[in-house]
Protein backbone atom coordinates (compact mmCIF):
# COMPACT_ATOMS: atom_id res chain seq x y z
CA UNK A 1 0.00 0.00 0.00
CA UNK A 2 2.93 2.01 1.17
CA UNK A 3 3.93 1.64 -2.93
CA UNK A 4 0.70 2.81 -4.61
CA UNK A 5 0.68 5.42 -2.73
CA UNK A 6 4.19 6.83 -3.10
CA UNK A 7 3.99 6.07 -6.83
CA UNK A 8 0.71 7.80 -7.03
CA UNK A 9 2.69 10.78 -5.94
CA UNK A 10 5.81 9.86 -8.44
CA UNK A 11 3.03 10.32 -10.83
CA UNK A 12 2.06 13.72 -10.14
CA UNK A 13 6.26 14.59 -9.29
CA UNK A 14 6.64 13.18 -12.35
CA UNK A 15 3.64 14.37 -14.27
CA UNK A 16 4.87 18.37 -13.16
CA UNK A 17 8.15 18.02 -14.55
CA UNK A 18 6.83 16.64 -17.95
CA UNK A 19 4.58 20.07 -18.24
CA UNK A 20 6.96 22.20 -17.27
CA UNK A 21 9.41 20.61 -19.42
CA UNK A 22 7.10 20.87 -22.48
CA UNK A 23 6.14 24.36 -21.78
CA UNK A 24 2.64 23.98 -20.60
CA UNK A 25 3.01 25.23 -16.66
CA UNK A 26 4.98 27.52 -15.63
CA UNK A 27 5.94 31.03 -16.91
CA UNK A 28 6.43 30.99 -20.98
CA UNK A 29 9.92 32.32 -20.44
CA UNK A 30 13.61 31.36 -20.44
CA UNK A 31 15.81 31.80 -17.08
CA UNK A 32 18.97 30.79 -15.69
CA UNK A 33 18.17 28.30 -12.82
CA UNK A 34 19.19 25.22 -11.32
CA UNK A 35 15.53 23.37 -12.85
CA UNK A 36 15.82 25.33 -15.99
CA UNK A 37 19.37 24.29 -16.28
CA UNK A 38 18.70 20.49 -15.72
CA UNK A 39 15.44 20.20 -17.40
CA UNK A 40 16.84 22.06 -20.55
CA UNK A 41 20.21 20.00 -20.77
CA UNK A 42 20.65 17.49 -23.56
CA UNK A 43 20.25 14.85 -20.63
CA UNK A 44 16.76 15.88 -20.32
CA UNK A 45 15.33 13.94 -23.30
CA UNK A 46 15.76 10.06 -23.50
CA UNK A 47 15.00 7.98 -26.78
CA UNK A 48 13.06 11.03 -27.86
CA UNK A 49 11.15 11.89 -25.02
CA UNK A 50 11.15 13.87 -22.25
CA UNK A 51 13.31 12.07 -19.44
CA UNK A 52 9.59 13.07 -16.92
CA UNK A 53 7.60 11.15 -19.13
CA UNK A 54 9.41 8.11 -18.93
CA UNK A 55 9.38 9.39 -15.21
CA UNK A 56 5.31 9.69 -15.25
CA UNK A 57 5.13 6.25 -17.32
CA UNK A 58 7.45 4.57 -14.89
CA UNK A 59 5.27 5.48 -11.67
CA UNK A 60 2.09 4.58 -13.76
CA UNK A 61 3.09 0.95 -14.02
CA UNK A 62 4.47 0.58 -10.76
CA UNK A 63 1.05 2.23 -9.13
CA UNK A 64 -1.00 -0.46 -11.57
CA UNK A 65 1.21 -3.09 -10.31
CA UNK A 66 1.51 -1.69 -6.60
CA UNK A 67 -2.61 -1.49 -6.83
CA UNK A 68 -3.01 -5.40 -8.49
CA UNK A 69 -0.43 -6.89 -5.73
CA UNK A 70 -3.45 -5.52 -2.89
CA UNK A 71 -5.94 -7.75 -5.30
CA UNK A 72 -6.84 -10.74 -3.65
CA UNK A 73 -6.05 -12.55 -6.45
CA UNK A 74 -2.42 -11.36 -6.49
CA UNK A 75 -2.04 -11.29 -2.81
CA UNK A 76 0.40 -13.76 -2.58
CA UNK A 77 2.01 -13.54 -5.46
CA UNK A 78 5.86 -13.78 -4.85
CA UNK A 79 6.24 -13.01 -8.75
CA UNK A 80 4.42 -9.78 -8.28
CA UNK A 81 6.46 -8.83 -5.28
CA UNK A 82 9.80 -9.79 -7.49
CA UNK A 83 8.78 -7.63 -10.29
CA UNK A 84 8.26 -4.52 -8.70
CA UNK A 85 11.68 -5.44 -7.09
CA UNK A 86 13.23 -5.32 -10.07
CA UNK A 87 11.23 -2.53 -11.67
CA UNK A 88 11.95 -0.38 -8.27
CA UNK A 89 15.64 -1.07 -8.92
CA UNK A 90 16.18 -0.03 -12.59
CA UNK A 91 14.32 3.19 -11.14
CA UNK A 92 16.51 3.82 -8.37
CA UNK A 93 19.73 3.08 -11.00
CA UNK A 94 18.10 5.31 -13.60
CA UNK A 95 17.66 8.20 -10.78
CA UNK A 96 20.74 7.62 -9.52
CA UNK A 97 22.46 8.18 -12.90
CA UNK A 98 20.59 11.46 -13.58
CA UNK A 99 21.62 12.19 -10.13
CA UNK A 100 24.92 11.44 -10.92
CA UNK A 101 24.58 14.15 -13.71
CA UNK A 102 23.04 16.61 -11.91
CA UNK A 103 25.71 16.61 -9.20
CA UNK A 104 29.39 16.36 -11.39
CA UNK A 105 28.07 17.26 -15.48
CA UNK A 106 25.42 19.42 -15.41
CA UNK A 107 26.22 21.12 -11.91
CA UNK A 108 22.86 22.14 -10.94
CA UNK A 109 20.42 20.95 -9.09
CA UNK A 110 16.24 20.46 -9.69
CA UNK A 111 14.33 20.05 -6.59
CA UNK A 112 11.82 18.21 -8.20
CA UNK A 113 13.78 15.52 -9.47
CA UNK A 114 15.99 14.99 -6.36
CA UNK A 115 11.75 14.81 -4.58
CA UNK A 116 11.31 12.02 -7.21
CA UNK A 117 14.61 10.08 -6.52
CA UNK A 118 13.73 10.02 -2.92
CA UNK A 119 10.42 8.45 -3.66
CA UNK A 120 11.90 6.04 -6.06
CA UNK A 121 14.31 4.67 -3.33
CA UNK A 122 11.76 4.52 -1.13
CA UNK A 123 9.68 2.49 -3.00
CA UNK A 124 12.34 0.59 -3.73
CA UNK A 125 13.19 -0.06 -0.08
CA UNK A 126 9.49 -1.12 0.55
CA UNK A 127 9.27 -3.46 -2.31
CA UNK A 128 12.53 -5.37 -0.83
CA UNK A 129 11.05 -5.62 2.46
CA UNK A 130 8.05 -6.91 0.95
CA UNK A 131 9.49 -9.41 -0.96
CA UNK A 132 11.75 -10.80 1.52
CA UNK A 133 9.21 -10.63 4.53
CA UNK A 134 5.45 -11.51 3.02
CA UNK A 135 4.55 -12.93 6.13
CA UNK A 136 5.30 -9.16 7.56
CA UNK A 137 3.91 -7.34 4.89
CA UNK A 138 0.86 -6.41 6.32
CA UNK A 139 2.81 -4.95 9.30
CA UNK A 140 5.14 -3.28 7.06
CA UNK A 141 2.43 -1.78 5.04
CA UNK A 142 1.02 0.05 8.72
CA UNK B 1 -8.16 1.23 -8.45
CA UNK B 2 -11.73 0.67 -9.47
CA UNK B 3 -12.12 -3.12 -9.60
CA UNK B 4 -10.80 -2.61 -5.47
CA UNK B 5 -14.01 -1.08 -4.43
CA UNK B 6 -15.60 -4.20 -2.65
CA UNK B 7 -17.38 -4.06 0.42
CA UNK B 8 -15.29 -4.46 2.96
CA UNK B 9 -15.44 -8.38 3.50
CA UNK B 10 -19.45 -8.64 3.76
CA UNK B 11 -19.66 -12.47 3.23
CA UNK B 12 -15.88 -13.38 2.14
CA UNK B 13 -14.10 -16.37 3.52
CA UNK B 14 -11.75 -15.81 6.05
CA UNK B 15 -9.12 -14.89 3.55
CA UNK B 16 -11.10 -12.10 2.21
CA UNK B 17 -11.98 -10.69 5.29
CA UNK B 18 -8.62 -10.68 5.96
CA UNK B 19 -7.38 -8.70 2.81
CA UNK B 20 -10.01 -6.84 3.27
CA UNK B 21 -8.45 -5.43 6.46
CA UNK B 22 -5.39 -4.73 5.25
CA UNK B 23 -6.61 -1.81 2.86
CA UNK B 24 -9.04 -0.09 4.80
CA UNK B 25 -10.90 2.97 3.71
CA UNK B 26 -7.74 5.29 5.72
CA UNK B 27 -5.79 3.72 3.05
CA UNK B 28 -8.43 4.89 -0.25
CA UNK B 29 -8.64 8.25 1.64
CA UNK B 30 -5.00 8.40 1.63
CA UNK B 31 -4.62 7.66 -2.32
CA UNK B 32 -7.60 10.59 -2.44
CA UNK B 33 -5.69 13.49 -0.74
CA UNK B 34 -2.10 12.50 -2.77
CA UNK B 35 -4.77 12.91 -5.68
CA UNK B 36 -5.97 15.74 -4.56
CA UNK B 37 -3.03 17.19 -3.48
CA UNK B 38 -1.34 16.22 -6.94
CA UNK B 39 -3.96 17.85 -9.10
CA UNK B 40 -4.27 20.88 -7.06
CA UNK B 41 -0.69 21.53 -7.47
CA UNK B 42 -0.68 21.00 -11.14
CA UNK B 43 -3.97 23.45 -11.28
CA UNK B 44 -2.08 26.22 -9.06
CA UNK B 45 1.21 25.35 -11.22
CA UNK B 46 -0.90 25.80 -14.78
CA UNK B 47 -2.92 29.32 -13.77
CA UNK B 48 -0.25 30.88 -12.36
CA UNK B 49 1.66 30.45 -15.88
CA UNK B 50 -0.57 33.38 -17.11
CA UNK B 51 2.71 35.04 -18.77
CA UNK B 52 0.36 38.50 -18.90
CA UNK B 53 0.20 38.58 -15.27
CA UNK B 54 3.86 39.33 -14.67
CA UNK B 55 4.16 42.74 -14.77
CA UNK B 56 6.34 44.96 -12.83
CA UNK B 57 7.41 48.74 -12.67
CA UNK B 58 11.05 49.28 -13.34
CA UNK B 59 13.15 52.14 -13.17
CA UNK B 60 14.45 52.11 -17.01
CA UNK B 61 17.51 54.07 -18.47
CA UNK B 62 15.90 55.92 -21.43
CA UNK B 63 19.19 55.01 -23.14
CA UNK B 64 20.69 51.91 -23.75
CA UNK B 65 23.73 52.65 -21.66
CA UNK B 66 27.64 52.94 -22.12
CA UNK B 67 28.51 50.10 -23.25
CA UNK B 68 28.80 49.30 -26.91
CA UNK B 69 25.35 47.38 -26.44
CA UNK B 70 23.82 47.84 -29.69
CA UNK B 71 20.90 46.11 -30.19
CA UNK B 72 19.00 45.74 -33.58
CA UNK B 73 16.26 48.02 -34.61
CA UNK B 74 12.47 47.19 -36.51
CA UNK B 75 10.76 50.09 -37.78
CA UNK B 76 10.70 53.90 -37.56
CA UNK B 77 13.42 55.19 -35.50
CA UNK B 78 11.87 58.81 -34.55
CA UNK B 79 8.10 56.68 -33.56
CA UNK B 80 6.84 57.51 -30.47
CA UNK B 81 7.24 54.69 -28.30
CA UNK B 82 10.30 52.46 -27.95
CA UNK B 83 9.59 48.51 -27.66
CA UNK B 84 13.38 46.98 -26.31
CA UNK B 85 13.14 43.33 -26.35
CA UNK B 86 16.04 40.95 -24.59
CA UNK B 87 15.49 37.35 -26.08
CA UNK B 88 17.75 33.97 -26.37
CA UNK B 89 17.28 32.65 -29.76
CA UNK B 90 17.65 29.40 -28.52
CA UNK B 91 15.04 29.71 -25.65
CA UNK B 92 11.56 28.10 -26.42
CA UNK B 93 9.73 30.47 -25.34
CA UNK B 94 11.12 33.03 -27.04
CA UNK B 95 10.62 31.55 -30.71
CA UNK B 96 6.77 31.06 -30.15
CA UNK B 97 6.79 34.91 -29.20
CA UNK B 98 8.56 35.37 -32.28
CA UNK B 99 6.89 33.08 -34.72
CA UNK B 100 3.42 33.58 -33.56
CA UNK B 101 2.59 36.60 -31.62
CA UNK B 102 5.58 39.25 -33.72
CA UNK B 103 4.37 39.03 -36.85
CA UNK B 104 0.66 40.86 -35.25
CA UNK B 105 3.25 43.33 -33.66
CA UNK B 106 4.99 44.32 -36.91
CA UNK B 107 1.83 44.67 -39.05
CA UNK B 108 -0.02 46.41 -36.49
CA UNK B 109 2.41 48.42 -34.51
CA UNK B 110 5.62 48.55 -36.09
CA UNK B 111 4.61 48.83 -39.35
CA UNK B 112 1.73 51.42 -38.43
CA UNK B 113 4.44 53.78 -36.58
CA UNK B 114 3.37 53.49 -33.34
CA UNK B 115 6.73 52.12 -32.22
CA UNK B 116 9.54 50.76 -32.90
CA UNK B 117 11.53 47.37 -31.75
CA UNK B 118 14.83 47.01 -30.68
CA UNK B 119 16.46 43.14 -30.11
CA UNK B 120 19.18 42.78 -27.32
CA UNK B 121 20.68 39.62 -27.17
CA UNK B 122 20.85 37.53 -24.20
CA UNK B 123 22.05 33.87 -24.95
CA UNK B 124 21.59 32.06 -21.51
CA UNK B 125 24.73 29.51 -20.32
CA UNK B 126 22.22 26.22 -20.60
CA UNK B 127 21.50 27.11 -24.40
CA UNK B 128 24.87 25.79 -25.67
CA UNK B 129 24.19 27.21 -29.60
CA UNK B 130 22.37 30.14 -28.44
CA UNK B 131 26.23 31.97 -28.98
CA UNK B 132 26.00 30.44 -31.88
CA UNK B 133 23.20 31.89 -33.38
CA UNK B 134 23.64 35.23 -32.02
CA UNK B 135 26.90 35.41 -34.36
CA UNK B 136 24.86 33.75 -36.80
CA UNK B 137 22.20 37.16 -36.71
CA UNK B 138 24.55 39.77 -36.06
CA UNK B 139 26.61 38.45 -38.91
CA UNK B 140 23.24 39.43 -41.24
CA UNK B 141 23.30 42.53 -39.80
CA UNK B 142 26.44 43.33 -41.48
CA UNK B 143 24.30 42.39 -44.63
CA UNK B 144 21.52 44.92 -43.76
CA UNK B 145 19.48 41.39 -43.03
CA UNK B 146 19.19 40.66 -39.41
CA UNK B 147 15.34 40.66 -39.64
CA UNK B 148 15.54 38.54 -42.38
CA UNK B 149 17.98 35.84 -40.29
CA UNK B 150 16.30 36.57 -36.77
CA UNK B 151 12.93 35.18 -38.41
CA UNK B 152 14.58 31.79 -39.73
CA UNK B 153 16.74 31.36 -37.28
CA UNK B 154 13.44 31.14 -34.68
CA UNK B 155 11.82 29.61 -37.14
CA UNK B 156 14.42 26.85 -37.51
CA UNK B 157 15.34 26.60 -33.74
CA UNK B 158 14.33 22.46 -33.77
CA UNK B 159 17.09 22.17 -36.28
CA UNK B 160 20.33 23.91 -34.73
CA UNK B 161 19.58 23.99 -30.98
CA UNK B 162 21.14 22.18 -28.25
CA UNK B 163 18.62 18.86 -28.16
CA UNK B 164 19.54 18.87 -32.42
CA UNK B 165 23.29 19.14 -32.70
CA UNK B 166 26.29 19.74 -31.30
CA UNK B 167 27.46 21.45 -34.21
CA UNK B 168 24.85 24.36 -35.80
CA UNK B 169 26.66 25.74 -38.27
CA UNK B 170 25.16 23.71 -40.79
CA UNK B 171 21.77 24.44 -40.27
CA UNK B 172 22.23 27.71 -39.26
CA UNK B 173 24.15 28.25 -42.76
CA UNK B 174 20.78 26.83 -44.46
CA UNK B 175 19.14 29.95 -42.17
CA UNK B 176 21.53 32.40 -43.79
CA UNK B 177 20.79 31.00 -47.51
CA UNK B 178 16.77 31.11 -46.81
CA UNK B 179 17.43 34.71 -45.17
CA UNK B 180 18.68 35.43 -48.65
CA UNK B 181 22.60 36.44 -47.21
CA UNK B 182 25.47 36.47 -49.21
CA UNK B 183 27.19 33.65 -48.19
CA UNK B 184 30.77 33.73 -48.45
CA UNK B 185 31.12 36.95 -46.62
CA UNK B 186 28.26 35.58 -44.07
CA UNK B 187 30.61 32.71 -43.24
CA UNK B 188 33.82 34.59 -42.77
CA UNK B 189 31.84 36.63 -40.24
CA UNK B 190 30.66 33.91 -38.34
CA UNK B 191 33.79 31.69 -38.26
CA UNK B 192 35.51 34.89 -37.05
CA UNK B 193 33.01 35.06 -34.24
CA UNK B 194 33.47 39.03 -35.59
CA UNK B 195 30.31 40.26 -33.27
CA UNK B 196 31.45 38.37 -30.29
CA UNK B 197 31.87 41.46 -28.35
CA UNK B 198 28.33 42.98 -29.61
CA UNK B 199 27.00 40.11 -27.97
CA UNK B 200 28.78 40.20 -25.02
CA UNK B 201 27.30 43.90 -24.58
CA UNK B 202 23.83 42.95 -25.01
CA UNK B 203 23.86 40.24 -22.86
CA UNK B 204 25.83 42.92 -20.14
CA UNK B 205 23.20 45.00 -20.62
CA UNK B 206 20.32 42.99 -19.70
CA UNK B 207 22.49 42.37 -16.84
CA UNK B 208 22.59 46.29 -16.08
CA UNK B 209 18.86 46.09 -16.43
CA UNK B 210 18.35 43.44 -13.80
CA UNK B 211 16.64 41.26 -16.98
CA UNK B 212 17.01 37.61 -15.54
CA UNK B 213 14.55 35.85 -17.75
CA UNK B 214 14.05 35.62 -21.90
CA UNK B 215 12.37 37.11 -23.61
CA UNK B 216 11.57 40.32 -21.65
CA UNK B 217 10.38 43.48 -22.71
CA UNK B 218 10.67 47.31 -21.70
CA UNK B 219 7.68 49.56 -23.06
CA UNK B 220 7.70 52.97 -21.53
CA UNK B 221 9.38 52.42 -18.95
CA UNK B 222 7.82 48.78 -17.76
CA UNK B 223 9.26 45.56 -17.59
CA UNK B 224 7.15 42.77 -18.75
CA UNK B 225 8.47 39.18 -18.35
CA UNK B 226 7.85 36.60 -20.63
CA UNK B 227 6.21 35.56 -23.72
CA UNK B 228 3.21 38.35 -23.64
CA UNK B 229 0.43 38.78 -26.04
CA UNK B 230 0.07 41.03 -28.88
CA UNK B 231 -3.09 42.67 -26.62
CA UNK B 232 -0.88 43.11 -23.74
CA UNK B 233 1.91 44.64 -25.76
CA UNK B 234 -0.87 47.04 -27.66
CA UNK B 235 -1.97 47.96 -24.56
CA UNK B 236 1.70 48.61 -23.15
CA UNK B 237 2.47 50.74 -26.33
CA UNK B 238 -1.13 52.98 -26.06
CA UNK B 239 -0.63 53.58 -22.32
CA UNK B 240 3.04 54.78 -23.34
CA UNK B 241 1.82 56.86 -26.33
CA UNK B 242 -0.72 58.31 -24.08
CA UNK B 243 1.81 59.56 -21.30
CA UNK B 244 3.87 60.66 -23.92
CA UNK B 245 1.79 62.75 -25.29
CA UNK B 246 0.29 64.42 -22.59
CA UNK B 247 3.49 65.52 -21.30
CA UNK B 248 4.34 67.49 -24.86
CA UNK B 249 0.84 69.23 -24.58
CA UNK B 250 -1.06 68.70 -28.14
CA UNK B 251 -2.45 65.22 -29.31
CA UNK B 252 -5.27 65.55 -31.81
CA UNK B 253 -5.05 61.71 -31.96
CA UNK B 254 -7.15 61.11 -28.50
Amino acid sequence: MAVAALALAGIFVALYLTLYKLGAIGELSCRVGSCETVNSSPWAVFLGAPVAAWGVAFYVVTFTLAMAGLHDRFAESRRLALGLVLLSGFGVAFSAWLTYLELFVIRAICQWCVVSAVIVLAIFLVCVWDYRAPIEKQVADH
Amino acid sequence: MAQSKKPAGQKGSARNARNASSRPLGFYLILGAIAAAGIGGLAYAALRSDPATTVSDAPVPATPGSSEARGYMLGDSSAPVQIVEFADFECPSCARFATITEPDVRTRIIETGLANLTYFDLPLPQHLNSQAASNAAACADDQGKFWAMHDEIYARQHEWSTYATKNPKGPLREAAQAAGLELKAWEKCFDERRHQARIDANAAEAGRRGVGSTPTFFIGGKMFTGAISYDAIKAAVDSARGASAVAPGSDSTR
